[in-house]
């Protein structure tokens, strides 16, 4: 049986798939991302390995690719794909009748219209500021002294929405300390933290060339209260992904090596 | 493929304003011109006892200053030019001549006044405001003849002594074209399959060509001409795609880099301080003076999105197209400093039409003076250079 690798080194967190030559996913993993983007790779990689008792290093593998933003220094990989592009395949490969996706990084939003192929037929992104992106999130609910789940379960709680004026991640950190500090309910302060995103989510959705459904792809896939909040704002079903969300760049460049790998065997 | 002999040499050239070649000129008694706008016209600060340089601010890093004169809302260009006239950078020009093209520009050049900046060096020093039309009828052309006339010829004959009879008119003219046949020449080189030179090398020659005093710079290209026509590439091609560059102000050659980085080969460079156009020659027809026919000649050429009238709209289009079509390019970029005024709306025209309308995958950049987070920008560009090859395959069957 042949193996293949794919290996997103995230900003935030690094994931690795292992598809066999069906198509399968045989071993895959998500752990943080160290400040030096080979060693997640690596790390990422012999996590994955030992998963399936054949394979003991990545040249076990017959083709890897490496995405994401440290696509660059994966020092196993053949060749290094877009998380846009990966992201688009990864989607396709688990359902193919979802057209749209909106991937919430650790430092970025994509909008992905995707192909009946797989391929990218469009796609747009933020600016380089982190507004609406993980690292957002991860400061927002620090100034709630709560985890990114114990977040999102509060701003399900809501029964109304205080707006948040600031897009900006320092700033949008005072507007809700300020709230906080004038006794509004967190809960409200949350929720209005979520529409602000899928405000943002909508733009991205709209350019990306959203019709009537979208998924959602990336760590921030995994918050519920956004996904309430972007099904509100944007009126369209977020189609729910069998896979983890989270693994589908990884799934994506493991799909394009075994793709890839297949034609070189 | 080898290096270009004097890739270091044009590379160390941009890395200073007042560089070595800039500084032998102002040594032999020269005038140094700084002009920012295609509007106005290279030719004319070229005339014996001057040359031109074109402004920009290489290594800035920080507006502060700049910004608390003109507003964080608007381009990071004007703003560091600002910066830059402020830290004395531009202390050795003797004029900047200025046009009305883009209000934040213009506002810049301004606060050169409001400021006496250089003036304190340099006490005749001026900044002269040129009119520029927004339509391309003949009787615009003639209201930009004049204002050339008093605005540019008038000031830099009273102030500076320049002779700006027809005659030196028509050998700057001479002098300028034969500049530009070089310079298009080294630019043909891109249409080949396999060419001898990157959108990276071609940028760093055009810009060398606008920041440093012609006949100073004109044996370099020469010789580099002489060098490519031997080079030889790499057996492979080594891109993967091939595009046009269009859009507003852009200096930068590691932007250019940037994006031959991620696979794509910039064949055209349609951008303000680009070759297409600024590199066509110019022709003086029957009957016409040298200053009607430059004047003809910077709008007849001229591709700023500040003409709105529908044939220039449309015809900025089709001039993409052709690029496309004579370097076989298959996307386009269309780049635009953030605040843009005219830009910003012409990038979105372009990622509207370009591919429907035209045949031609478009992606738009907003980028800022000194892209120093590149990451996502390289995200973007390897993205844009998979849809491409993807759509090429396709085309392919």
């Amino acid at each position: 049986m042949k193996y293949y690798g794919g290996c997103d080194v995230g900003s935030t967190y690094t994931k690795a798939v292992i598809l066999d030559e069906t198509g399968r996913i045989a071993a895959s993993t998500i752990l943080r991302s160290k400040i030096n983007a080979a060693q997640s790779s690596h790390l990422a990689m012999e996590q994955c390995l030992s998963q399936i008792p054949e394979l003991a290093k990545p040249e076990d593998l017959a083709y890897i690719v490496g995405t994401g933003y440290g696509r660059n220094r994966v020092p196993f990989a053949h060749e290094n794909i877009s998380e846009i592009s990966c992201h688009a395949m990864g989607v396709h490969i688990t359902d193919p009748t979802v057209k749209a996706i909106i991937d919430i990084g650790g430092q970025d939003i994509k909008g992905i219209a995707v192909a009946p192929d797989g391929t990218v037929k469009n796609f747009a992104m933020n600016d380089k500021c982190a507004a609406g992106t993980g690292r957002f999130y991860e400061a927002m609910a620090h100034s709630f002294e709560m985890s990114l789940e114990e977040f999102s379960t509060l701003s399900l709680k809501a029964k109304n929405v205080i707006p948040i004026t600031a897009q900006c991640t320092v700033f949008a950190e005072s507007e809700v300390i300020a709230l906080v500090g004038e006794g509004k309910a967190p809960e409200e302060i949350a929720a209005g933290i979520q529409m602000a995103v899928a405000k943002r989510c909508f733009v991205m959705a709209k350019k990306a060339g959203a019709i009537n459904q979208i998924t959602l792809t990336g760590g921030c896939a995994k918050n519920e209260g956004l996904k309430k909040a972007i099904e509100k704002v944007l009126k369209l079903k977020v189609v729910e992904l069998k896979t983890d969300p989270q693994l589908m760049g990884a799934l994506g460049a493991a799909e394009f090596a075994r793709k890839k790998g297949g034609k070189t065997a | 493929m080898k290096d270009l002999k004097h890739r270091v040499f044009f590379e160390h050239l941009l890395s200073d304003i007042k560089n070595e070649l800039v500084s032998e000129a102002l040594d032999a008694g020269q005038k140094a011109l700084g002009y920012s706008c295609y509007f106005v016209p290279e030719v004319l600060m070229n005339l014996d006892g001057c040359f031109s340089v074109r402004l920009r601010a290489p290594g800035i890093a920080d507006t502060s200053i700049a910004t608390y004169y003109m507003s964080e809302k608007t381009c990071m260009y004007s703003r560091s030019i600002l910066e830059r006239a402020i830290e004395g950078g531009y202390n050795f020009f003797s004029a900047l001549l200025s046009t009305e093209t883009c209000s934040m520009m213009h506002r810049a050049h301004e606060h050169f006044e409001m400021l006496n900046l250089v003036k304190d060096q340099n006490e005749d020093f001026f900044v002269s405001h040129i009119d520029a039309p927004f339509v391309t009828k003949d009787y615009a052309v003639k209201h930009y003849a004049r204002q050339l006339k008093k605005h540019v010829l008038d000031r830099l004959q009273s102030v500076y002594g320049i002779d700006v009879s027809e005659k030196k008119l028509l050998e700057a003219i001479d002098k300028h074209n034969e500049l530009c046949r070089v310079v298009t020449e080294i630019g043909n080189y891109r249409k080949q399959d396999n060419p001898p030179l990157t959108g990276y090398e071609f940028h760093l020659i055009e810009l060398v060509s606008e920041c440093c005093p012609h006949d100073l710079i004109l044996p370099y290209l020469r010789e580099t001409l002489e060098e490519l026509k031997t080079r030889t590439p790499d057996d492979a091609p080594w891109y993967r795609v091939r595009v046009v560059l269009a859009g507003g102000e852009n200096d930068d050659p590691d932007f250019t880099k940037l994006i031959e980085d991620c696979g794509a080969f910039v064949v055209a460079d349609r951008y303000c301080f680009g070759s297409l156009p600024g590199r066509e020659e110019i022709a003086v027809r029957d009957g016409e003076t040298a200053l009607d026919a430059i004047a003809r000649h910077y709008i007849e050429t001229n591709e700023c999105p500040r003409f709105m009238n529908p044939e220039k709209v449309h015809g900025r289009k089709q001039y993409l197209r052709q690029l496309a079509d004579a370097y076989r390019a298959d996307g386009l970029i269309v780049q635009q400093m953030k605040f843009c005024e005219y830009w910003e709306y012409e990038r979105m025209y372009c990622q509207h039409v370009m591919e429907p309308e035209y045949d031609l995958p478009c992606m738009g950049i907003e980028k800022e003076y000194v892209n120093t987070s590149t990451g996502q920008l390289r995200t973007r560009f390897q993205a844009f250079v998979e849809a491409l090859e993807m759509k090429k395959l396709a085309k392919e069957g």
